[in-house]
């Protein structure tokens, strides 16, 4: 439930719009139990309910979609070439300004655990795709972060020095 | 060190990839470390910074309506 109110967040970058979203999957989910097949994928069942639901919910409020989506990148607007290093603060300010689609690969592969195929079914694309979405998100994040190589492999390192155990 | 680091963000990366992925893999790489232009070790930074939002909101208290509409469907299923 955790991980569906990450997605939901994601896709609609307000909290509360994030919980009216699952309230309503959660209700879909449950009226249509019986198209869910056992032993298939529960997760990845919810997350697309979730996910067609934020959409075709958008294609008919867009205008409002495109206020909200401002308002919450603006209020996380800051300039991560100023800081010296990459906070939580900058990298969410940078993954809100990514094209949806890129997103939502990213995430979907990245966070919240499923593999490129599962990620193409509850997108309804070709695994192809989703894959060249994760790709040119990172891509996308690291330029827009101005990431070096160096600044990675520090904190990789910083990491290690950290973690072993 | 960076290494370890890596193999343990490929591990995770993976984690959630079905091993039918790997066979699958037309390019033969693990899922995850396609060659993109990224460096592993950029990969990696990426990869724990994009799951360190993500799991700020998952490890969240569920909130009390939606806990409650839980119950209620479940409760409403058992009739």
């Amino acid at each position: 439930m955790g991980s569906l109110r990450a997605f939901a967040v994601s896709l609609c970058g307000d909290k509360e719009r994030a919980d009216d979203l699952v309230q309503e999957t959660l209700f879909k989910a449950w009226n249509h139990l019986d198209s869910f097949k056992e032993g298939t994928n529960l997760k990845a069942w919810l997350f697309t309910i979730l996910r067609n639901t934020y959409f075709s919910e958008r294609r008919k409020r867009r205008r409002e979609v495109e206020d909200a989506d401002g308002t919450y990148a603006g209020r996380l607007a800051t300039h991560p070439e100023q800081h010296g290093h990459m906070d939580m603060q900058d990298f969410r300010a940078v993954l809100v300004r990514l094209p949806d689609d890129q997103r939502e690969a990213l995430i979907l592969v990245g966070a919240a655990g499923f593999s490129y195929e599962e990620a193409a079914e509850i997108c309804g694309c070709a695994v192809g795709t989703i894959k060249s979405r994760v790709n040119r998100a990172r891509n996308r994040l690291a330029d827009m972060l101005g990431l070096s190589e160096f600044e990675a492999v520090q904190a990789n390192e910083t990491l290690g020095i950290i973690k072993t155990a | 060190m960076d290494r370890d680091s890596n193999k343990k963000d490929r591990r995770r990366n993976m984690a959630g990839a079905d091993k039918m992925d790997q066979a699958r893999n037309t390019s033969g790489n693990p899922p995850g470390t396609e060659s993109d232009g990224l460096s592993p070790s950029l990969q990696a930074h990426i990869g724990r910074h994009v799951r360190a939002v993500f799991d700020e909101v998952a490890r969240e208290p569920i909130p009390e309506h939606l806990l409650r509409l839980l119950k209620d469907l479940e409760r409403s299923g058992d009739k």
